[in-house]
This record gives C-alpha cells, structure tokens and sequence, in this order.
C-alpha cells in the first residue's frame, strides 16, 4: 500500500495504519515456519531418536535420490502445461461450495443432448485455432467486399496511386447550338461514359467528365472547339495532387477494364514509350531538329531517356499525332506547352489549313519548337487507341497490325476514330461493347455458355440425324 | 531442517519472471550493438542520398567558369571593321574588369535559319547558340551591336542580378508595353524567380539590351520567339514586336519577366544618357537614313576610353563613388538609353 492517499477510517473502525501493508493484499495464509507446526511439545530426544532412525533407513544423501530420470525432472513442467479447467482460484474462499468435480471437468449428464454438447465442445477446443483462422478470413472477406476497400486501397495515393490520374472524358462533342443529338448519339454518350465510369472506380482514378458542346463562350469566336487546352487547365487545378491526365474523346471504348494503367504503361515508361519519331514517322517531321547552335539535350534523338523527363505522351496513327487518347503531366513544361497552344498570331495565319486545331498546333509546335521534343514520348497507337476497321484502311478486312483492333491480342482501348464522317458509330460501339462483354466474361459465366453451347450443338446433331433419313428417302425417289 | 516434504512453493508465482542480471547485460549489449549498427548505415545512406541527390540538382559547374556571358551579333557587311575592333575592345575591356566572358557571334552564322525574315531575327539563335556554347554560366547578357558599355567598373550582379537588389529595381504592375497596353506585370514577382530583365524605352521593350537566365525558361522562351509563323507575319518591328506578342499573350513568360526602373524619370527624359549610367546605346541609328552610329558613337568612345584610363590610374577614387552613386539612383533608366 503507498501513502498517496491519506489514512481513512476502516469499516469495522479503527485506522489503518500508513506503510503497512493491507491484509487483503495476501490472499493466502504466509508460510510458516515447519518447526512452528510440528509445534515446540517435540522435544530434542524424540528429534534426535527420529534423526538416528533415518539415518539407518536412507544411506544415501537425500539429493542423489531426486531428481533422477527425465520424467521426475519434467514432470512438473509437463503437468503445468496441460489444460485446467476450472481451476480453483483464490477468490472463491468457501470451500463448501465447491462441486463435486473438484475443478476438473467432466460430464454434465448422460443423456443424448448433453453427448452432442461435449463432442461440440471437444471438437470446437481441439480446432480451435484452425476455426479462429477461418473465422478472421470471412470476416475480412466480408469487410473488404462490402466496405470497398480494394478500391480504397487502388486510390490512396501511397498505395495503389490512383488519384495520382484523372480521366478526361469529352462528352456532348458538337452538341449544343451545332446539332441536335439523336437516340444514337445519347446511346453512344451513355454507354461510353458508363464504360469510363465503372473503369475509373475501379481502379481508383478521377473522372472528369466535360461538356464539349459549341457554345459562345468566348468574347472572340477564335477559340470555338479549341478547349481541350482551356480544359486540361481547369483539372490542373481541380486536382491539384493528381499527376498524370489522360485526355480521352467520346467515341473510345475500354476493351480490357482489368488493365490498370500503371500496369499497363506507367510502371514502365521507357519500354512502353518511345522518344524518337524516326521509329515511326508519318509525318516526315526532320529529327533531330536542324540547327548546331542547339544544345546536345534538344538535339538528341532521345532527350535525356530518362522517364522522369516524359511529360507528354502522345500516339501516332496513320497520318500523324492523334490527340483522340493522350497523357499530359502536371509540370512546368506542361504549363507552357498550354499556355502557346493557342496563339493568335499562329492561329490568324493557320486556322484554314489546320482542320484539326489542336492536333495540327501541336504538330506544328512539336516540328518548329526544339524545347518540346525532349519532354515528349510516343506510344504505340495500339497500346492505347487501337483503331476498328475502317479507320487508316482496314473495310476490305485488311487489319493492319501498327492500327487496327485485334481480339487475340486483347487491346487495351478501341478508339471510332472518325466514325462520325460515314461510319455507323453507335453500331461500332455496340459491336465493341458486346465483344468486350464477352471477352471478360467471369469463369462462371464461361462455364454456362459451354454448357448452353453443348446443348445447342448436340440438338442441332440430333435434328440433323433426324433429318438424315428423310435426305436420303428424297434422295432415292 | 530436513523434512520428507520440501517446502511448499507459493501457490501464486509472480506473473512474470525477472531475468536474470547477467542475461539482461548481455541483451542490454546487443541492443547497442544493434543501435550502433542501424545509425551507421542510416548515415550512410543519408550521406549517398546527399550527394546523389545534390548532384542531380546543381550541376556543378567547372572552376572557371564565367557567371555572365556578354552575346554580341555583329553585322560585318554593315559595319566597318573600326567599328567592330571598338565594339569589341569596348566589351573587352569590361569583361575583363567584371571576370565575364565575351560572345561574339555574327550574323551570317544564322541567317540560314532566319531568311527570309530581317536579319535581326538572328538575335535569337545566337542566344540560344551562346546557352549551349556556355552551359554553366548562369546569367547571359543580350547586348546590340549598337551599345556602348559606358561604366566599366559597375557589376551586373551588384546592381541587377541579386534577388533583393532585382526587387527593389523592377517595376510591378505597369504597362508592359508603353504606354497603355492593358498587359500589366506581375505585381507579386519574388526576385529569385525572375528569368528575364528587360527595360522599356517610351514606346517599346527594348530588346537592345537584356538578360536572361540559364534553364529550361530559357530555351522555351528562345524557342517560342523564334516561332516561324511570327517570321512570317511581318510584324512591323520584326523581332521586336514578336517579343511584345508573346509577353502580352502567353502568361508563362510575363510571370518570369520584371522591368527595370526608372525612378523617378519624367518619360521623356529617361531615354537621354546620363553621366554614370552603364550603357548608352544608338538606339535606331542602323534604320535611320539620315543618321550614322559610327559618327554618333565617336564622342562616347572618346569618354569611355578617359574612364578606362581613370580607372586604371592608381589615384582619383573619389568621382568613381560619385558616379556609383548616380548609377544606383536611376539605374536602370540606364541600361537603355538611346540618343536622338
């Protein structure tokens, strides 16, 4: 007992006295002394009598004959690791009412009921940790399945890094005051945008979904469907700790949802990418850029190789940089590569010839500009926008391996490129839609279609047979 | 005493047994060791990652090299070889006195690239010529043919280049183009961020003079000025007014560009040179038919080279400090002045 607290009454009056240890503290009787219970009444004859007699009894000293053999050494270890059950502890003071079973376990009865009981409970012992184990899987299961944690985990930035990229998707293109948008058209919208959506959920990504329709929104007109700029600035600055934006237009389609992008390109940039446009080069732009008074980084066919330096990455198709899919990195360079996208002295001289604005500006940048080359990579196209037949060629069945979609390969993303100038886009969506539906089809989903697939075929064989014998009567007449 | 029994344990051991003295010391010292051991790979590695990580920041420029390169474009087709040999000794001579270096560069090395736009568009790849030739200088200094270095002994870093010093010269929220354009410049521009110093005449940037800073702004901004199409567009003043462009349309250059100051200057003096100021320069004396730089330049020849020999007597200290004075008063009205 400490004296932090002052000396009180105790209940059967009296004080307690401050330093002396309290009563209760021993549960047990101390120890006292053997000579103390065998009392003072034996006198030192009987004591010495009873000494002489052991010493005839046992010759041996007393410590060679313990602790002899491995079983009376362990004994009391062994004993202390078994099981008790209901041991007798000291707070249970009376003695009386202490069970038959003497603190040891045993049945409760005979009959059927109490049987079942005790094999439940010896089972439920005997496995006890294997049914612990199971027990915590299924609940984390649960947990983890109801409480979106996979997804939690894929978007935390120091985890998965999927608020580290933010989608762009440009829905409602040339709606507004141009056109009137058809059932086809809000078909496409919808399917396209929920293909983005159930993508970016599940791999933790941002989605920014942008209204593109025409509108007068500019006090001079020049800038009319030259917004991709003004809108990748606005998601600069709505996700400001996001790193990577990846512009995509309305007509592409996800093939393989089950691709992450860090898989599929970011975790290795510089295999997935290529710096030098002599690799393939549609637009016969001269690289490296000519002028010796440039610096050896800007005249390099590769910049500096380092993937760290890549803030742009951009795929080509048949005719050049296609800005339908690309990637954009938060970066100084970024913000002045948006910054002269657009000029008016560039677009008063251009804008006739550069039917496709943006795509054309950069192609014209990236040409007559030596600071944008080292920052800039080039995927190939069908890592990224793999095109259907119909796009750069391909109606006669042609497939052209550098552009066009193949099943086999299963190609990340389809892009209707053009779809819009003579081609059925909501067919060429519909098509895709159900061919990635099918692709990704779940084991279990496998399994029925094989089953129903079976039995198809097997009633076809069957009325075939049937039919047979009829062939062959007609035959014969 | 012996008895059959042996002494009856406590029936409630303590709940934990202490260890012994002995195996704790020895725990005790392998924990240090331990200890010793993570310490000593942590600094390691910190020391690995310090440098590795400093090196890849700062490259370190080799000893010797010029903190401010001078880039010059001279014209021989159109200026004499008198001419040039003054220009030249003129720089020179500054260079020498600052620990700079000179750039000397002409016009025919780029003209290739600029025609058929004038030739003053040569200005530009010879900036972009002297980065790579001088990739550790910091600072790069932009100096027309038709300028003259009038105070030799006054430093570009005491008087431009340090941050404080460039705060408290530069102009904040005026019109970047003189006098009314709607383009104002930054008015929260930290010294130590600033790529670009230029100054205004009354009714233009003055791209006669300027300095611009190593880096990747650099090479965009040099790069973005060169553009083809403002080669091709016939901008009135060429260059000039392509510069004028960029810095009032693209946000990326006027936020890394601050304007020296005039002071207190009325606007129509600020151009006219002043005793003490750095430079004087021939502003439109090549396009001006009835004008000659080289008779213009001749009396302000005459007074540098009275200062060199000044400065180079051992003695007279003390107009030296009068003119440091009038340099730091209106010093930037300066570094552009033109002459009627």
């Amino acid at each position: 007992m400490s004296l932090s607290r002052s000396p009180s009454p105790q209940r059967g009056g009296g004080w307690s006295t401050p330093g002396l240890t309290d009563p209760s503290d021993y549960d047990t009787p101390q120890r006292r002394d053997y000579s103390d219970l065998n009392g003072s009444a034996l006198n030192d004859n009987a004591w010495a009598a009873a000494k002489a007699k052991s010493q005839r009894v046992r010759n041996t000293p007393s410590f060679t004959t313990r602790n002899e053999g491995f079983f009376s050494r362990q004994k009391r270890k062994i004993s202390a690791t078994l099981p008790r059950f209901n041991s007798f502890t000291s707070d249970q003071k009376d003695w009386n009412t202490e069970k038959l079973g003497r603190g040891r376990w045993r049945p409760v009865g005979d009959g059927k009921w109490s049987r079942l009981r005790t094999l439940v409970g010896n089972i439920l012992r005997k496995f006890k940790l294997l049914i612990a184990m199971v027990v915590i899987i299924a609940l984390t299961t649960v947990l983890w399945s109801k409480s979106n944690m996979t997804s939690r985990y894929r978007r935390a930035a120091h985890f998965g890094g999927g608020s580290k990229f933010v989608m762009i998707l440009a829905a409602n293109q040339g709606g507004g005051v141009m056109e009137w948008k058809g059932p086809r058209e809000w078909a496409i919208e919808r399917d396209s945008v929920r293909n983005k959506k159930q993508y970016a959920a599940k791999w933790g990504y941002e989605l920014e979904i942008v209204d593109m329709s025409t509108k007068k929104r500019y006090a001079h007109e020049w800038r009319e469907s030259w917004e991709k700029v003004d809108t990748i600035r606005n998601c600069l600055r709505k996700y400001p700790d996001a790193e990577w934006f990846w512009w995509l237009d309305l007509n592409t389609f996800i093939m393989e949802p089950s691709y992450s992008l860090q898989s599929h390109i970011f975790n290795n940039l510089a295999d997935n990418t290529y710096r030098d446009i002599n690799v393939y080069n549609p637009l016969q732009i001269t690289h490296p850029p000519v002028g010796d008074f440039l610096d050896p980084n800007s005249l390099s066919p590769v910049g500096d190789n380092k993937s760290e330096s890549i803030n742009l990455i951009v795929p080509q198709d048949c005719s050049g940089f296609t800005l339908g899919t690309f990637f954009i990195r938060r970066s100084q360079w970024t913000d002045r590569l948006l910054d002269i996208w657009w000029d008016p002295v560039c677009y008063e001289q251009k804008h006739m010839e550069w039917e496709h604005k943006e795509q054309d500006a950069l192609e014209y940048l990236y040409t007559n500009q030596p600071w944008i080359r080292p920052h800039t990579a080039f995927i190939p196209q069908r890592k990224v926008n793999s095109f259907p037949p119909g796009a750069c060629g391909g109606e006669d069945g042609n497939l052209d391996t550098r552009f066009h979609y193949h099943e086999e390969d299963r190609d990340f993303m389809v892009n209707m490129a053009g779809c819009e100038w003579g081609r059925d886009c909501w067919a060429e969506i519909y098509n895709f839609r159900e061919l990635s539906n099918r692709l990704n089809r779940s084991r279990w989903e496998r399994v029925k279609d094989s089953i129903s697939d079976r039995w198809r075929k097997f009633k076809e064989s069957f009325s075939k047979k049937a039919d047979a014998p009829k062939e062959d009567a007609e035959k014969h007449d | 005493m012996h008895f059959a029994l042996p002494p009856r344990k406590t029936s409630q051991p303590p709940p934990y047994a202490r260890a012994s003295r002995k195996t704790s010391y020895f725990r005790h010292q392998q924990l240090r060791l331990v200890g010793y051991i993570v310490c000593g790979i942590l600094t390691i590695y910190l020391l690995f990652h310090y440098v590795t990580f400093s090196d890849s920041l700062v490259e370190s420029a080799p000893p010797g090299t010029p903190p401010v390169v001078i880039v010059t474009v001279l014209d021989e087709q159109h200026m004499s070889d008198e001419y040039i040999t003054n220009i030249r000794a003129n720089r020179e001579d500054y260079a020498a006195r600052q620990g700079y270096e000179n750039f000397f560069t002409s016009v025919a090395n780029y003209t290739r690239y600029t025609e058929p736009s004038p030739s003053s568009w040569t200005l530009i790849p010879a900036l972009r010529h002297a980065l790579t030739k001088y990739p550790y200088s910091t600072h790069f200094f932009s100096l027309s043919p038709y300028a003259l270095i009038m105070s030799p002994s006054l430093s570009l870093e005491e008087h431009v280049l340090a941050p404080a010093k460039l705060e408290s010269v530069m102009r904040k929220d005026v019109p970047v183009v003189p006098p009314d354009s709607v383009i104002h410049t930054f008015s929260h521009l930290k010294g130590n961020k600033v790529d670009l110093v230029m100054t205004q005449d009354t009714e233009n940037l003055g791209h006669g003079s300027f300095i611009l800073r190593r880096g990747e702004w650099a090479k965009f901004f040099l790069d973005t000025w060169f553009n083809p199409l403002y080669r091709t567009y016939n901008f009135q003043k060429a260059e000039g007014h392509a510069l004028e462009h960029i810095v009032q349309w693209h946000p990326t250059i006027l936020a890394k560009m601050a304007l020296g100051k005039d002071n207190d200057q009325p606007q129509t003096q600020n151009a006219l040179f002043q005793d003490g100021d750095l430079l004087v320069h021939f502003h439109g004396c090549r396009a001006a038919p009835e004008r000659d730089c080289e008779k213009e330049m001749k009396p302000y020849y005459e007074d540098w080279q009275r200062e060199v020999r000044r400065l180079d007597a051992p003695l007279p200290r003390r107009t030296h400090a009068r003119n440091r004075a009038a340099f730091s008063r209106s010093w930037f009205s300066v570094l552009f002045n033109s002459i009627r």
